[in-house]
């Protein structure tokens, strides 16, 4: 399978840029994506409560053939990624900055990394597993799935707010980011970082370390 | 004689002068080459095999040090053409595609060799565009 690669850079500093604007003079993450103001009745008085974008539930299979879902990071702050075995560009960037990840928080159980493939029709399992243990990727923190492709481009395009389509313009090419993207134990979004740089990934790396330190609700 | 002398003396400055930059031509070719080398190397080759040329763990072999390096002909031609099946390299086995690059112009494939094998290949010498052509003759 062929497919080309397009690094949609405009997208993402577009995030990156809104989220560094919401972090200035405030120590605690944004929460990131459409906000849903909900109202309801306390004691009798009209409240609004802001529900914020969440991550849905999800069922994908791992490099070890066991059904991944989102209980699986019940609990657990993680890393979310899209990329493929086979991709020259820049996925082996993207996979040489989440192994600095990877190692950095090795052993932390309330850390984990979802990295998910866009050309499920090669990277099978058996891929996926030579692919993870070439790159020294042992244990169950780091994940790499493989399901339904539309299933993995709605959940990328959807709820990671990342550009992972097939763009039509390009005959069998894909649209992608090379984004990283943070999530907390609610299945918020609270970063997206470009997962291609030193300097994005150092980014991403310390506010995982303020992430785990923020107190639950 | 005195004259002699001087215009022995120019004569030789002279020889050497033209030597030396006879000498400093072909160096600088080398050092154009292996700028441009570096910049495609940046480009096409630092993603997978990375910009130190170490590789990446078992997924993509190093280019420094690497044996492989010996068979200088089939590096030159699996840049253009790509490699598929495992290889060995420092006794290490590697199976991952290898692109092929047709993007690349002879004198790109050249200059890349001159600049990876005079970083990490211990080997300065210029490769030259028309070697380069007759070994991609064959497919």
């Amino acid at each position: 399978m062929r497919v080309s690669f397009w690094l949609n850079l405009s997208l993402l500093n577009g995030i990156l840029l809104g989220s560094w604007a919401c972090q200035q003079g405030s120590d605690k993450l944004p929460f990131l994506g459409a906000k849903k103001p909900v109202q309801r009745t306390v004691n009798g008085k009209q409240v609004t409560d802001t529900i914020f974008h969440a991550i849905p539930a999800f069922s994908f299979v791992d490099q070890y053939g066991d059904t991944v879902t989102d209980k699986t990071v019940a609990d657990k702050i993680y890393v979310a990624d899209f990329f493929f075995t086979t991709c020259p560009t820049i996925c082996p960037k993207m996979k040489t900055q989440m192994k600095r990840v990877y190692e950095r928080f090795k052993g932390n159980e309330a850390v984990m990394i979802l990295s998910h493939t866009i050309d499920p029709a090669h990277d099978s399992v058996a891929v996926l597993k030579e692919f993870a243990g070439n790159l020294g990727v042992t244990g169950k923190q780091w994940l790499f799935l493989t399901g339904p492709r539309e299933k993995i481009y709605e959940i990328g395009q959807d709820s990671y707010m990342v550009t992972a389509a097939e763009d039509k313009s390009a005959p069998g090419g894909v649209v992608h980011s090379g984004a990283f993207i943070l999530i907390d134990k609610d299945k918020h979004v609270r970063g997206i970082y470009d997962g291609t740089t030193e300097k994005g990934v150092n980014q991403l790396m310390s506010d995982m370390d303020k992430l785990l330190a923020e107190k639950k609700g | 004689m005195k004259l002699t002398l001087y215009c022995g003396i120019g004569l030789l400055s002279a020889t050497l002068l033209l030597m030396s930059n006879c000498q400093s031509q072909e160096e600088i070719k080398r050092q154009k080459y292996i700028t441009e080398g570096m910049l495609v190397y940046q480009n096409t080759c630092a993603n997978c095999h990375q910009p130190d040329g170490k590789g990446l763990e078992a997924l993509y072999p190093p280019l420094v040090n690497s044996d492989y390096l010996a068979k200088k002909d089939s590096v030159i031609h699996l840049i253009r053409y790509g490699l598929q099946g495992p290889i060995q390299v420092n006794g290490k086995r590697y199976n991952r595609v290898m692109p092929p690059n047709p993007q690349l112009s002879d004198l790109e494939i050249a200059e890349l060799m001159t600049f990876m094998y005079d970083r990490w290949g211990n080997d300065p010498a210029l490769v030259d565009v028309a070697h380069v052509k007759e070994v991609l003759k064959k497919e």
